[in-house]
């Protein structure tokens, strides 16, 4: 088994050769491979133009207004697209369907490697979301698993909620017109941040969800102390990566015990 | 005390019309019409007519500036964020740094500031001057505004008969905030689709908007909110540099062009 990772626009703070790392002790007898930006990788310049507006299609626009096919991108969209797929720009803020991104990073994934044999995971700094047909809107997401598996660094900050009180303190504050960099000191710790220094250790989990997608065709544990707890809470999210005693539960810790000595 | 030169009411009003006319004339055709005054298109004027460009701005109030000399909720501190105080200090505005990388100025003084440096760059002004239209030439550029005083738009229109005029420009920028009036111009004619703006994300919408900043139709810039109502940006709240600086992004956009 191999296992791919690309990195998307991410933060200069994760640091992917840690993550690769992580995944050789966990997995064993597995190579990996760091690839960088996955348009550098497989993408010729001439299908540049072509990948930019197939992303800037799928923009949600309004997160109660489910997309149901592309949609006419404007000029402008295509070229900050354009921008982004070579490296140009890092800013990000924009809000995709996440399974129609999925799709799209799918088809530069190698033909021949789009198989069992590897597990493809592509951190990337683009915010997505998926519908949900039960409150009929979009919901902000960490993580799309599948070929490849998607892992937003956005999407880790904003997607789980933070504390609740953060959020009626943040109302207050935003009547008031007071700063909520303020805010943000008081609740330091509470929640990964944006420029956050434990990013890389808690995306290794993640990392680890992908492969579990891809061995038992389940990412996630019910237990909160396993790093494949699949948390909606920030405080979860910290306890599940930081703060437990233990990174897998039994069970998950077994299947990887086989991988070492199977 | 010296005494005020003996000039009679006809010399007043004659001095009056003749260079609002001859002004007027001049500048029914210029290289850059820039539709509104607020902090995008002033920084955007400013710069055009720094590098020789003859500019013209369209303001629909009287007073220039747009939403400049106000921050947040009425309070007349405005902000902006690093690296936007380079502007800043290229037009003399105090500030101070309040916390990492967000500075806060005076807005009378940050507005002031930059209305003196557009005219003194040589920008000139159409005030309570409604945009009313655009001027499209066969192949769908656009190539003009058409305008009207603002107060005929106040009156019913059973009283009113007043026609518009057109004036004629190479390029024009639309900085006319969330509103995006002249880009909804072209939406209403079926020539493009804004997306409308996003929520509030203070922390990402400034970049964006630079990004953003771009030719969205032939012969039409959009610059500053306008733009993030055309591309469906998060809104910004009451922070000013991406204005600044979209306003620069524009104008150098609008130079490329002009070659």
């Amino acid at each position: 088994m191999e296992a791919i990772l690309y990195d998307e626009g991410t933060p200069q703070e994760l640091d992917m050769e840690k993550i690769a790392r992580y995944v050789v002790q966990k997995m064993g007898k597995v190579k990996v491979e760091v690839r960088g930006n996955p348009f550098a990788f497989n993408v010729p310049q001439d299908k540049v133009s072509d990948y930019a507006r197939k992303i800037a299609s799928i923009k949600i626009q309004g997160v109660s207004q489910e997309i149901l096919s592309e949609q006419q991108p404007l000029y402008g969209e295509i070229e900050y697209e354009k921008r982004r797929i070579l490296g140009k720009t890092k800013s990000f803020g924009i809000l995709y369907e996440g399974f129609h991104l999925q799709r799209i990073f799918r088809e530069i994934v190698p033909r021949e490697e789009r198989s069992l044999e590897f597990v493809h995971i592509l951190f990337t700094s683009r915010l997505f979301a998926t519908w949900d047909d039960g409150d009929k809107r979009y919901h902000l997401r960490t993580s799309v698993y599948g070929i490849p598996s998607i892992i937003s660094t956005t999407g880790l900050i904003e997607a789980p909620a933070r504390p609740r009180e953060y959020y009626l303190l943040k109302q207050q504050y935003e009547r008031l017109g007071r700063d909520l960099l303020e805010l943000k000191e008081r609740f330091k710790g509470r929640f990964i941040d944006y420029e956050d220094g434990r990013l890389t250790e808690v995306l290794k989990g993640y990392a680890m969800q992908a492969v579990f997608y891809h061995l038992v065709d389940n990412p996630f544990c019910e237990d909160k102390g396993c790093r494949l707890y699949n948390a909606h809470w920030q405080e979860e999210l910290i306890f599940a990566q930081l703060g437990s005693k233990y990174e897998f539960c039994g069970r998950h810790e077994e299947v990887l015990d086989d991988l070492h000595t199977g | 005390m010296e005494k005020f030169s003996p000039v009679g009411e006809k010399d007043v009003t004659r001095a009056i019309v003749t260079e609002f006319a001859k002004q007027f004339v001049e500048y029914v055709e210029s290289d850059c019409i820039i539709i509104g005054a607020g902090p995008s298109g002033l920084m955007a004027g400013r710069n055009l007519a720094k590098a020789g460009k003859k500019v013209l701005i369209v303001e629909r109030n009287n007073y220039l500036g747009g939403g400049f000399w106000i921050g947040g909720y009425l309070m007349n501190k405005v902000t902006v964020r690093h690296p936007a105080e380079r502007v800043l200090d290229e037009l003399g505005i105090p500030y101070k740094e309040v916390s990492a990388g967000l500075l806060v100025a005076d807005g009378p003084h940050a507005c002031s500031k930059l209305i003196a440096s557009a005219c003194d760059s040589g920008v000139k002004f159409a005030n309570m001057t409604a945009f009313d239209d655009l001027v499209l030439k066969e192949d769908g550029r656009v190539c003009g505004a058409v305008i009207n005083w603002t107060p005929i738009s106040a009156l019913p229109r059973e009283i009113t008969c007043v026609d518009p005029v057109a004036i004629e420009s190479e390029i024009m920028i639309d900085a006319t905030g969330h509103d995006a009036q002249v880009v909804k111009k072209l939406e209403e004619r079926g020539l493009i689709k804004t997306k409308g703006f996003g929520a509030m994300w203070v922390e990402r919408s400034e970049d964006l908007i630079i990004e953003h900043t771009n030719e969205v139709h032939p012969g039409l810039i959009v610059s500053g909110m306008a733009v993030a109502t055309t591309y469906g940006l998060p809104r910004m709240g009451p922070t000013f540099g991406a204005m600044l600086l979209s306003g620069e992004v524009a104008a150098e956009l609008v130079l490329e062009k002009l070659k």
